[in-house]
């Protein structure tokens, strides 16, 4: 069984909606913290490692979004 | 350019603006609902109004929906951390969200795809109405919203526009 206990939830959509909404709050907080590791001088190659996933990925997912807030990015 | 083209162009763009504000990476039929809501002269916002939904209530009724989704996870954003980050937020400068997300191509297919002659705000309104899962018709509920009777009037809007 999950760690999360979705205790509250009688329904199937209940289960569903709680789903979407942590996936959701999971991205969110992605973005915050990928920003926020970058801003303090990570480089990508660590953020993805954090992540568990390639740098290219990490940096095909979020590059464009921290040029555009004005971050700062190493090149490698 | 069509006045109904030109009036969904209008909508999603300002619907991007919501996702971006709403911190989604894709523009959902909750985006498109908020920004027609904002189109103030337009039957389908005016609908909506009737329906005690202007933009602030709709708002307030997508937080609702997605606090009680996440209580379900046991998870509560009464104090969470996430940082104010700066490209969320700021005036210029920042991408626009332009992906649509499924629950909007859903809408439009549904809504309007059908519609030979005419098409009209009311058909994409009616689109993302008749969703009977999801953010939107969970959301409608949390605000004791009866959804059916809102499909109801969109449809007796469109009759009278058709007459």
């Amino acid at each position: 069984m999950p760690a999360v206990e979705i205790s509250g939830a009688r329904e199937p959509a209940d289960r569903l909606a709680a789903a979407v909404a942590l996936r959701r709050l999971a991205d969110q907080l992605e973005d915050a913290a990928v920003e926020e590791a970058m801003r303090a001088g990570w480089s990508w190659p660590e953020v993805a490692e954090a992540l568990g996933v390639t740098r290219q990925a990490v940096h095909k997912k979020h590059a464009q979004r921290l040029i555009a807030a004005g971050v700062t990015l190493r090149r490698r | 350019m069509s006045a109904f083209t030109k009036y969904v162009r209008t909508a999603l763009e300002q619907a991007g603006r919501e996702a971006q504000l709403d911190r989604s990476s894709r523009i959902e039929s909750q985006h498109v609902l908020l920004a027609m809501s904002a189109q103030l002269d337009t039957p389908a916002a005016r609908i909506l109004l009737l329906a005690g939904l202007d933009h602030r209530a709709l708002q307030e009724a997508f937080e609702r929906e997605r606090a009680q989704s996440l209580r379900a996870a046991g998870v509560s954003l009464e104090g969470f951390d996430l940082p104010q980050h700066e490209a969320i937020g700021a005036a210029g400068g920042v991408a626009p969200v332009t992906d649509l997300g499924t629950s909007v191509r859903t809408a439009l297919e549904r809504g309007v795809s059908g519609v030979r002659r005419n098409p009209r705000p009311e058909h994409l309104l009616l689109g993302i109405l008749q969703a009977e899962h999801g953010t939107v018709p969970r959301a409608l509920a949390l605000a004791g919203i009866d959804r059916g009777e809102l499909l109801l009037r969109v449809q007796q809007t469109l009759l009278k526009s058709a007459a």
